[in-house]
């Protein structure tokens, strides 16, 4: 079955479009990445789905209900973490997280929420003089109650310290792991890279990507880097001869080589190594932040640099 | 009911409103300031604890509004604004649980300023008097609850209706305004402006029972009539004004029409503004 599926989603405010015709679908026991800069329509995809507003053309359905006609009966199998919320009632956070609890008509032991999201110490503080990041824990600990089929979360490592970071990765593997779908927002690629599946990338209301993270790296191709520090000059080496060598850049003594597959590195390196001497070797793999820039058209380095005025 | 569990959980935070003790100690010590001056010579006990109960009705006619105002304009605006909503609909709650929740906690909360209200006036009356008319202090308590409850209702529904805090403040101070100050402001009179129009700008016949009508739409013209329906028939007062002394008033104006204005009053407001909240991207 589909944990969500979105068919022609469109949602326009005023003249603005901030979400353009989306077509998504995610299985169940998935754990998608929903990827794009500030403004791409993550959020309001997320409200979207949640009914916090409704959608100007096209129809979403999660856990297979529609979206509009029983946002409750969704609301009871899945656990949101929001964007923009506020915890604005003189209420601690052991009390916040008991009401979601009591609402949830759930059975979870509080302690154990709390002290899974790191906030035991805490907990009886009020969650409105919480730092960000001690909000974001609860509210995490908050999506988690009674064990929901579907997490939503929605930049959730906004705030956390990387220990936080780490935490809540490791919680959402967890939960993976025992069947919960999770759909994970965020404008950090690296951060979607280690816990997703698959990811969606969102550009201007429009998601311009579907894909594995490795197939994803694939179809960014090439630009494979190699850099090598020599003793003297390496200039004149003929690399551009190579096959599989698509720029080589030279500055004082280091050596710089954008490779079209990984493998030409290896070709790159003893080439150069026969005719100077190699003194230190750093390998970039592509680097997902260019092919994520390239995707939501942010312009790779390559490719912008001769504009930058020297 | 996750309504109620959204109304408990405000009731909760309201309770901590450090804000919200020191407005009730005010008020309370308003009335009792006020139960304890009112004197009237030569009229015996009951009589006095009863005008001066009048007295209080002419006081919360103008404080009652503000109390349900301030105490619900922020409800549904200010968790728009905060960021609290997106936890109140991210849980199994509907829109309707939210709004009726918050109607319910902020009912909750000005029902208890009223009885703390009426129970301070109360003690110093009988202390001072030394009699209990019941009827008149429970009459008094429910007519006034039932003002206030309009005020809730329809600040609620503008907190639910306006996206902001600021617009919400706009319009509960925009409705005070037109609901109740306009009544009393001297040398606005409401009566006036309607005659004005009626006879002068489109050259009608006099009608007394029509200006009576539209002053009567007022929630606070109506408590005033309500208040006549708790107080002895000697003690009544004239609330619209007849065309001669001897003139009795249609029955649409009679005292227990105010009832039916409360009525629709409260359900009017209500329903347009979960109508809108329903609607509303949020």
């Amino acid at each position: 079955m589909e944990a969500i599926r979105a068919d022609g989603l469109t949602k326009r405010f005023g003249e603005v479009v901030a979400v353009d015709g989306l077509d998504l679908t995610i299985e169940e026991g998935e754990v998608f990445g929903f990827l794009g800069p500030n403004g791409a329509g993550k959020s309001t995809t997320i409200n979207l789905l949640l009914d916090f507003i409704r959608p100007t053309e096209g129809s979403v359905e999660v856990l297979g209900i529609d979206a509009q006609q029983n946002p409750a009966a969704i609301r009871r199998r899945v656990g949101v973490l929001p964007e923009g919320y506020g915890f604005d009632d003189p209420l601690t956070g052991r009390e916040y997280l008991e009401w979601a609890i009591r609402t949830k008509r759930a059975d979870d032991d509080p302690d154990d929420l709390l002290d899974l999201v790191g906030l035991a110490d805490d907990a009886g503080r009020l969650a409105g003089e919480y730092s960000k990041g001690m909000q974001q824990r609860l509210a995490f600990a908050i999506a988690l109650a009674d064990d929901p089929d579907l997490l939503i979360l929605d930049e959730p490592t906004t705030g956390l310290d990387p220990n936080g970071i780490q935490q809540l990765r490791s919680v959402v593997r967890e939960r993976a792991e025992r069947g919960t779908t999770v759909f994970f927002s965020s404008h950090i690629l690296s951060e979607v890279e280690a816990v997703c599946d698959r990811v969606g990338v969102m550009n201007e209301g429009e998601l311009v990507a579907v894909d594995s993270i490795d197939n994803l790296r694939e179809r960014a191709g090439g630009a494979a880097t190699v850099r090598l520090t020599c003793s003297t000059p390496p200039t004149g080496l003929d690399i551009e001869s190579l096959s599989g060598v698509e720029q080589t850049t030279v500055e004082d003594r280091t050596l710089i080589v954008d490779c079209a597959t990984p493998a030409v590195k290896v070709d790159v390196v003893t080439h150069v190594a026969w005719r100077v001497n190699v003194e230190n070797i750093v390998s970039e793999t592509v680097s997902l932040e260019a092919l994520f820039n390239d995707l939501t058209g942010g312009g790779r380095d390559d490719a912008s640099a001769p504009e930058v005025p020297q | 009911m996750s309504a109620l569990d959204i109304a408990r959980k405000d009731f909760a935070a309201a309770r901590r409103s450090r804000s919200l003790w020191v407005v009730a100690t005010l008020l309370g010590l308003l009335t009792t300031v006020i139960a304890f001056s009112f004197s009237s010579y030569r009229t015996p006990p009951t009589e006095t604890f009863v005008q001066l109960f009048q007295t209080m009705g002419n006081v919360f006619g103008l404080l009652l509004p503000i109390v349900a105002l301030v105490v619900s304009y922020m409800s549904i605006a200010g968790e728009r604004e905060s960021g609290g909503l997106k936890f109140l609909l991210g849980l199994p709650n509907t829109r309707r649980d939210v709004f009726l929740g918050k109607v319910a906690s902020r009912l909750t909360v000005v029902t208890a300023g009223v009885v703390f209200m009426i129970v301070t006036a109360t003690a110093m009356a009988v202390a001072r008097h030394g009699v209990l008319p019941l009827s008149v202090v429970v009459g008094t308590f429910v007519v006034s609850l039932l003002y206030t409850a309009v005020f809730v209702g329809i600040a609620v529904a503008l907190s639910a209706a306006v996206a902001e805090r600021s617009r919400a403040i706009a319009a509960s101070v925009g409705a005070y305004f037109l609901l109740v100050l306009v009544y009393v402001i001297p040398g606005v009179n409401v009566a006036q402006i309607v005659r004005f129009v009626h006879q002068t700008l489109f050259g009608f016949e006099p009608n007394v029972d029509l200006y009576n009508t539209v002053l009567y739409t007022s929630p606070l013209i109506a408590y005033r009539k309500a208040m006549n329906l708790v107080v002895p028939s000697d003690a009544q007062r004239q609330v619209l004004e007849r065309a001669s002394e001897t003139d009795t008033l249609p029955g649409y104006l009679g005292d227990e029409v105010s009832l039916v204005v409360f009525a629709v009053w409260l359900v009017v407001p209500l329903v347009i503004g979960y109508l809108r909240f329903e609607e509303a991207d949020l």
